[in-house]
């Protein structure tokens, strides 16, 4: 495969760093990075499959998240969300000689993810997707491209400091979600809310006294409230995001395992990181062994 | 005005129970009650006439104060009308009132209807409210339907029971705005029967009507509205034969025709 | 629905949650509703408008927003309404996420029970209100025993579709820290993907269930006081 560089957004890490130094609000989700797009894409690509129709029509929709800083963010008047999850996404379009410009974005929510994918509303959700056995059921997850785990945000001068410290207290997350279950299992009272950033104001007004999600997401939160969040104690869980497809075109996975474990060998994955989680602080870790796709 | 003629005919009744004086009243740009002087006196019948529109009906609604007024002064026994609240409630216990369409309260049987006011604005005791009101709808001749709801009765029997019920608070005085308007033709004399029975006990009372047959016989004093003033005040039986103003004239003419 | 079936629990605690927030909510709604209502036919003027602000303000304004507002915005300005956590209502600790829920519910059908017992009160004849007051009862009393009782027949049905309303509207607290049945059908949908239909119709049966006892109650009351005529 031939790949040509491209500048898909003028923007650095160099730039991004300042920014987020100066507290903005809106740019922690990081910055977009360059992509390589391949050239003449549909000839790598078997006729009939999923692949060689989106190369060959230069178009796909995915779906990321649009409330989570560093995981896939977009403010009301971005043009684009920027994230993780979206740099996984280009990417993976880069390889099928698509152009991050020509990305059709959806914002998808956790409760949606599976519908989107069974409806073709979407081609490839992007979007904090833990791999489960269940989800595995009904749509495809090709990865795990990023391996995270559930912590705690809380207010700086709270008193918990380790998992045990939760019980009795009150503690939000988005409704509906595993991290909420996983609390609630823990002793907690668990606060459901619409969005991460509802319940991060709840823990800021001191109405919570915590927040509980994915070690990734926190930091983010951390990172803007530096003087006012902090996060605490060691990841218990362990979420293996996933790149979710439809079941009905089962030849994306294999493909999706190709480009990004090329992508973890290159060196892209790890820029991907750090343009955009990397800049919580956290070191970027060794990228995860991706699964075995299933059988055809 | 016939205040000479007032002091005359009401000679011999009691001293002045109601009392209207300079009473002026507005609705928008209807001046309603023009400048309005009346005095009833203890055990005294007064029947207003008029034709319609001439104020009688707002006459007798100003006397419990169901309609405010804009100037004068209106006193019962002696005591201005208060303004509102539980002293207004008061005064209105004291004033017996029947309408023209009845009023009766929709939820409640005949006989709940008698004691209800008794038992909630006098505070007397179930059992013996009951035995005055079974005696007061005896007395109006429909003790047999106590039990029965309002809806169940007619025009004259309904009228009946609100005359009971007016008097089961022991007013001082009763109003009566036009009681057998809305009634069937048939109706309208056991109505005008209790009345009559009413005023020969004494009971003071203010009736707006068009019944002529019952100011002739029960009226002590018939008083003539027009254009929301008193335009002629008279004993009945001087009124009807003679009658001193043109408007009264016009009036009595047109109606006694038929 | 085999999520459901082996939670069950869960998912009949939701449904309590989902009934508790309605009977808590319905009756304070109905008081202060009614409350409101007679300040608006009452016959003191400050009141009338007081009402009558209080419903526009609250009628008009999205569910959402009032949710929003008690439960993003208060708490920054510094009403949370912990204080209600020192409450113990028969051995149970009243929470302050519930309260909110429920004072959020109902502000806002207070205003639709006002309206709805308003045209009650309307429906009722000019004249009753006058007999009323001829015989010397005082508003309060006037109202209690002569206006309200007969309100009360022309007020169940458009009352009765305010409650289903209410019933329903309790899911927007899925949003806002309450695991009511919304809330827990997207906790199971979230487990188990592949039972997504199941799901949503166990719940949605749920609703069913809990509206129709409403209007079964309300038709039995109706009737009742249909009788008593």
């Amino acid at each position: 495969m031939r790949f040509i560089r491209t500048k898909a957004v003028v923007a650095t890490v160099g730039l991004a760093l300042s920014l987020a130094a100066c507290g903005d609000a809106g740019e922690d989700g990081g910055e977009a990075t360059d992509v390589d797009v391949a050239e003449n894409a549909a000839d790598e690509f078997e006729d009939g499959t999923a692949m060689k129709e989106f190369a060959e029509s230069g178009k796909i929709t995915i779906g990321v998240k649009y409330d989570q800083p560093g995981i896939g963010f977009k403010g009301a008047t971005d043009d684009m969300p920027v994230g993780f999850d979206p740099e996984i996404g280009k990417i993976l379009a880069g390889s099928l000689g698509i152009a991050p410009e020509d990305i059709t974005w959806k914002e998808t929510i956790s409760d949606n993810r599976e519908p989107f994918l069974q409806e073709g509303e979407v081609d490839l959700v992007i979007a904090s997707y833990s791999i489960t056995d269940e989800r595995r059921q009904i749509v495809g997850q090709a990865g795990p491209y990023y391996v995270t785990g559930q912590q705690l945000l809380v207010r700086a001068d709270s008193e918990i400091e380790t998992l045990e410290d939760v019980a009795g207290t009150e503690v939000c997350s988005v409704t509906g979600s595993t991290s909420l279950e996983n609390i609630k299992a823990e002793g907690a009272k668990p606060r459901g809310f619409d969005t991460y950033s509802e319940c991060v104001d709840q823990v800021l007004s001191g109405t919570v006294d915590a927040m509980t999600t994915d070690g990734a997401i926190l930091l983010g939160y951390a990172a803007e409230n530096p003087d006012e969040l902090k996060v605490v104690v060691e990841p218990f869980s362990e979420e293996r995001y996933g790149v979710g497809y439809s079941l009905d075109k089962p030849e994306m996975c294999q493909w999706i395992v190709d480009t990004l474990t090329e992508a973890q060998d290159n060196g892209d994955w790890a820029t991907a990181f750090e343009a955009t989680l990397g800049q919580s602080g956290v070191e970027t870790p060794e990228p995860p062994a991706m699964d075995e796709c299933p059988a055809a | 005005m016939t205040a000479q003629g007032t002091a005359t005919v009401s000679a011999g009744r009691g001293e002045p129970l109601v009392v209207l004086s300079g009473v002026q009243k507005h609705f928008g740009q209807l001046h309603a009650l023009k400048d309005i002087d009346l005095t009833v006196k203890r055990g005294e019948v007064v029947v207003v006439i008029g034709p319609s529109g001439s104020g009688k009906s707002t006459l007798c609604r100003t006397i419990n104060r169901l309609e405010t007024i804009d100037e004068g002064t209106i006193t019962l026994d002696g005591k201005a009308l208060p303004q509102e609240g539980k002293a207004l409630a008061a005064l209105r216990a004291e004033v017996g009132m029947v309408f023209q369409s009845f009023n009766l309260f929709a939820h409640k049987t005949i006989l709940e209807n008698v004691t209800l006011g008794p038992i909630k604005v006098r505070g007397t005791g179930r059992s013996e409210a009951e035995k005055r009101a079974r005696e007061l709808l005896d007395r109006v001749g429909v003790g047999h339907q106590a039990e029965k709801y309002p809806a169940q009765l007619s025009g004259g029997q309904q009228q009946r029971v609100a005359i009971a019920r007016a008097l089961a608070m022991e007013p001082k005085v009763m109003l009566f705005d036009e009681p057998t308007s809305a009634l069937d033709p048939e109706m309208i004399k056991e109505v005008l029967d209790v009345m009559v029975d009413l005023a020969e006990q004494g009971m003071t009372m203010i009736v707006v009507t068009h019944e002529m047959g019952f100011a002739r016989t029960a009226a002590h004093r018939v008083v003539f509205m027009a254009d929301g003033a008193i335009v002629e005040e008279n004993t009945p039986e001087e009124f009807f034969t003679n009658p001193r103003s043109d408007r009264a004239k016009d009036f009595l003419g047109k109606i006694l025709k038929h | 629905m085999d999520a459901v079936f082996s939670n069950s629990g869960e998912y009949l605690m939701a449904f309590g949650l989902t009934i508790g927030l309605f009977v808590v909510s319905g009756i304070a709604s109905l008081v202060l509703g009614t409350l409101l209502a007679v300040m608006r036919v009452g016959p003191v003027s400050i009141l009338n408008k007081a009402a009558a602000v209080y419903v526009t303000l609250f009628r008009n304004t999205p569910l959402l927003m009032i949710f929003i507002f008690i439960f993003i915005a208060m708490p920054v300005l510094g009403y949370n309404f912990k204080f209600v956590e020192g409450v113990e209502i028969a051995g149970y600790n009243v929470s302050a996420f519930f309260f909110r829920a429920c004072l959020a519910l109902t502000l806002y059908t207070s205003a639709f029970v006002c309206e709805a017992m308003r045209s009650g009160v309307n429906a009722v004849p000019l004249g009753q209100a006058e007999a009323g007051r001829a015989i010397g009862l005082t508003f309060a009393q006037s109202m209690n025993l002569v206006i309200l009782p007969q309100a009360a027949r022309a007020v169940i049905p458009p009352l009765t579709s305010v409650l289903i309303a209410l019933a329903k509207n309790t899911s927007v607290a899925a949003a806002f820290g309450i695991a009511e049945a919304t809330a827990t059908m997207r906790s199971f949908t979230n487990d188990n993907a592949d039972q997504r239909i199941g799901i949503f119709l166990a719940f949605a049966i749920g609703y069913v269930v809990v509206v129709e006892v409403i209007s079964l109650s309300s038709y039995l009351v109706e009737r009742k006081v249909k009788v008593a005529r």
